[in-house]
């Protein structure tokens, strides 16, 4: 997601520089939790723990998405508000869908693993902003 | 019951306003705090500002927001005032 992109505004450079980071932060704490867990015994302390080692970044990159809409105009917020209205239910689609299938046994590669699903988590809200800029330009 | 329900739209003249001052679409961005693209779709009619935001254009060009914003024609509109007694 990428607050402060549509427009020649000018977004707080601290906000700009936190939404490179966060991310790289919040992927690099998943695939650390994703490296980890494997390595131990599961149902452990440790299992919890590394399970959850991603939650804190992304709680921070929610936090750094509102403040940005925050730091937008109207219209800018307008087009956010419109990307996440087609984005939140259809992610919500693929992921109730994704359970359905696997209990239907349509296992899918990867058991429909969270990275395989992303970009269809994604893609939704990038079409969203498309459609968006394009009705209000 | 139409034209209750319809968002009749506003027109304005944000761009005479803005062309007797020689500001660009730019110019007029920074004075109100707002993006280029929101100008842009404010003097292009694709979207209508909020209310303060309204306010905020009258007052920079020393106008009344009437005198500003105006609501588009309601197609219809004859028809309903025929109906009212």
């Amino acid at each position: 997601m990428n607050p402060g992109t549509l427009s020649d505004s000018k977004p707080r450079r601290s906000s700009s520089a936190a939404f490179f980071v966060v991310p790289v932060v919040f992927v690099a704490a998943y695939f650390a939790a994703r490296a980890g867990i494997e390595s131990v015994e599961p149902g452990s302390i440790a299992a919890l723990g590394l399970a959850l080692l991603p939650v804190p970044p992304f709680a921070w990159l929610i936090w750094c998405f509102v403040r940005g809409i925050r730091g937008m105009d109207e219209l800018e917020r307008r087009i956010q508000l419109e990307a996440l209205a087609l984005a939140f239910p259809i992610a919500l689609l693929v992921a109730f869908s994704a359970g359905l299938l696997d209990l239907a046994g349509f296992h899918g590669e990867g058991n429909w693993d969270l990275p395989r699903l992303w970009p269809l988590l994604l893609l939704p809200y990038w079409i969203g902003i498309a459609l968006a800029r394009r009705r209000y330009s | 019951m139409s034209a209750i329900i319809d968002t009749p739209g506003v027109n304005n003249r944000l761009r005479v306003l803005r062309a007797e001052r020689n500001w660009s679409q730019a110019d007029l961005a920074e004075h109100l705090g707002v993006s280029r693209q929101t100008v842009n779709a404010v003097e292009t009619g694709k979207y209508d500002p909020s209310l303060p935001l309204a306010f905020k254009i009258a007052r920079l060009f020393e106008r009344r927001i009437e005198d500003v914003f105006q609501p588009a024609p309601l197609d219809g509109a004859l028809d309903a005032s025929k109906e009212t007694p």
